[in-house]
């Protein structure tokens, strides 16, 4: 079974092996127990994983850390939104720094957001020049709208 | 007679009040927004009371409708728990007009400690040491901007510029060179607006290298005040604790004496009567700063609970109903450590994150401790402050709390919304944690680019093993979980067969 995930450095592929017991991927064992799972490293020790789906993300605690995968359907196109320009959370639009044209160095503040009655900086992830503004102050966005577009300098 | 008890707060700190209460066997009764209907707290209190609206503002900030529970609830005291209306001189003098017991300080006592730029003075005049720094009275904002620009160069760099109404790191900025002064002031004093309605700012020259402590002080009505020594909570990020222990792991007898000295002077200069917290900047060579008196109950309580015995919640509802405080002298014993659980991404810049706690399933065992108001299946919603829980262990030595906490984090569970325990588990290995040297700047120190988890490939390459197992193997919770739907139900066999046991 080929399982493909996104995870914090793109996308991974996970060749699964069914086992007598349950399945195998690079050596480690995987076996259901309740719901739980019990992974067999290939070095021996032993820990105990915890599990949960939320839409397409599955989270992992396992051995003291927690980790996110979401699973990319096969067939279906993978997520690639690298602007980053999108809201973190649920919030007001405290203030636009930039205007369309601008031209901005990676690491400057383009808008203010407030959320939890805290302020956030959206910054620029790249050199780049600011080809559209979607909010103005005041304006409440939902999480995940995108907020500006930069085009990339070269 | 008993007293009945309305807690005028949400949360954590709401089941933290209301258990107390349960267990001295007054009745309570709690209030809540829509958005909070169905959490834990509601379950804990004898009555929950919708408030109506749909802002901070209209409900849990909202006096009138406050004392309108109250007076329909027949409450006769009123706790306020921390943050919202805890330190609001006006609600304080409101529940004491409506002829209710106010589970606090005077609201007299409140007004100077809560306006900072009037506590700095009532401190010097008291002989208790104030930070270097200025206030500014100056409401209009063109002119405040003015007159703090001028304070700056007085006060000198690095400095710190703070809401006078402030608080929880909210209207506090740091600023490092003139240049990014204006940016910072007109920042700091929008969200004191926003936040407390008061844009006024002081300035304090930044201490760096100083470690935070602070003295837990009760007084009664009987005229007793003391100390029950210190907290060190220098392990900030964003100016907000993460890290809190007690005692403080450099704090000599002769520190804690002087220290508890200045704290008891400091109440009693304000005459104050119930539990309060004096905080203090302690510096390198050994000096302390008077910081600011926070006159309430306190997030980081819990470690000062577990050294000394003391329960503060308890203490405080004897003290409002005019009893003497029933603790003794002070005895110190063992160390407590309390970490800050937090719905946040830590490896992005502390980011508040939201989601739903499919799983939630906090360590057990000896010497732990955890106050939290959430429980597994709870949302978390941008509505409120993004703890989750508090986590307090206690051992006897200050090696063993480390090594305590360490096994707890790694235990702890939480899926579905993002959460800072992994780097709560790494600040626990930082040398100056180890070591006991954390200054308010530790972990700027320890990640000067920001936090990320140290990688560990075999257990990532583990957990895609596990995801795409629990995929194919149907594991979705949401489906596995909860009462069985459906399904044959197994009789009990002990209703089928007969037994008897010893």
């Amino acid at each position: 079974m080929l399982h493909t995930f996104a995870g914090p450095a793109g996308e991974v592929e996970v060749m699964l092996e069914k086992t007598e017991d349950g399945y195998a991927f690079n050596g480690h064992q995987a076996e259901k127990v309740g719901d739980r799972l019990r992974l067999t490293l290939a070095d021996g020790r032993t820990h105990f994983a915890h599990v949960a789906k939320h839409g397409d993300v599955w989270w992992v605690h396992v051995a003291g850390r927690t980790f996110r995968w979401e699973r990319i359907e096969p067939g279906s196109a993978s997520t690639g939104d690298d602007g980053g320009l999108v809201a973190p959370m649920p919030g007001k639009v405290l203030e636009v720094l930039v205007k369309v044209g601008d031209t901005v160095s990676a690491g400057d503040a383009l808008m203010v957001l407030e959320a939890m009655k805290m302020e956030h900086r959206i910054v620029a992830v790249h050199d780049g020049t600011v080809t559209a503004v979607h909010f103005a102050a005041n304006d409440q966005v939902v999480q995940g709208a995108a907020l500006l577009e930069l085009e990339e300098s070269n | 007679m008993n007293i009945k008890v309305l807690v005028a707060n949400r949360g954590e700190i709401a089941c933290r009040i209301l258990r107390a209460c349960a267990e001295a066997g007054y009745p309570t009764v709690a209030v809540y927004a829509a958005n909070d209907a169905g959490s834990l707290f509601t379950e804990l209190a004898d009555e929950a009371v919708l408030l109506k609206g749909d802002s901070i503002a209209s409900t849990y900030l909202n006096i009138d409708q406050l004392l309108n529970v109250a007076r329909a609830t027949n409450t006769t005291a009123v706790h306020p728990g921390f943050g919202f209306l805890s330190e609001r001189a006006d609600f304080a003098r409101a529940v004491s007009e409506a002829g209710l017991i106010w589970i606090g300080p005077s609201p007299e006592a409140i007004e100077k400690m809560g306006d900072k730029m009037t506590a700095r003075q009532t401190m010097r005049d008291a002989g208790v040491p104030v930070i270097p720094g200025e206030e500014v009275e100056e409401n209009d904002e063109i002119a405040a901007l003015q007159a703090l620009r001028e304070a700056s160069s007085r006060v000198g760099y690095p400095l710190l510029l703070k809401a006078s109404s402030g608080g929880g790191g909210k209207g506090m900025r740091a600023v490092h060179r003139p240049e990014d002064f204006d940016q910072a002031a007109a920042g700091a004093r929008r969200e004191a607006v926003a936040a407390f309605g008061d844009g006024r700012i002081y300035l304090e020259r930044l201490l760096s290298g100083s470690k935070h402590i602070e003295i837990q002080i009760l007084a009664d009505q009987h005229g007793r005040t003391v100390h029950l020594g210190e907290r060190e909570c220098s392990v900030q990020r964003r100016h907000q604790k993460v890290f809190e222990e007690a005692p403080g792991p450099t704090i000599t007898a002769e520190v804690r004496d002087a220290m508890g000295q200045a704290a008891v002077a400091a109440a009693q200069a304000v005459n104050y009567v119930g539990a309060g917290t004096v905080e203090f900047l302690l510096a390198p060579n050994g000096e302390f700063f008077f910081l600011e008196m926070n006159t309430r109950i306190q997030v980081e309580h819990p470690v000062t609970e577990l050294v000394t015995g003391v329960d503060i919640v308890r203490e405080q509802l004897r003290i409002a109903q005019g009893e003497p405080m029933s603790c003794g002298p002070l005895m110190l014993r063992g160390h407590a450590i309390e970490v800050r659980l937090y719905a946040e991404d830590a490896a992005n810049g502390f980011l508040p994150a939201i989601g739903p706690l499919l799983v939630f399933r906090p360590p057990e065992g000896p010497g732990l401790r955890l106050d939290t108001g959430v429980r597994e299946g709870d949302l978390v919603t941008p509505d409120y402050d993004p703890m989750l829980a508090k986590l307090i262990v206690w051992a006897p030595s200050r090696e063993e709390a480390l090594q305590k906490m360490r096994r707890a984090l790694d235990e702890f569970v939480v899926l579905g919304t993002t959460t800072n325990l992994r780097f709560l588990r790494e600040l626990c290995d930082a040398e100056a944690v180890v070591n006991g040297t954390t200054t308010t700047t530790t972990i700027d120190d320890r990640w000067p680019n920001g936090w990320t988890p140290a990688s560990d490939e075999t257990l990532e390459l583990a957990s895609l093993l596990a995801a795409s197992t629990a995929e194919t193997a149907g594991m979705h919770r949401a489906q596995s979980s909860g009462p069985s739907v459906g399904g044959e139900v197994t009789p009990n066999p002990f209703t089928t067969i007969s037994r008897r046991f010893p």
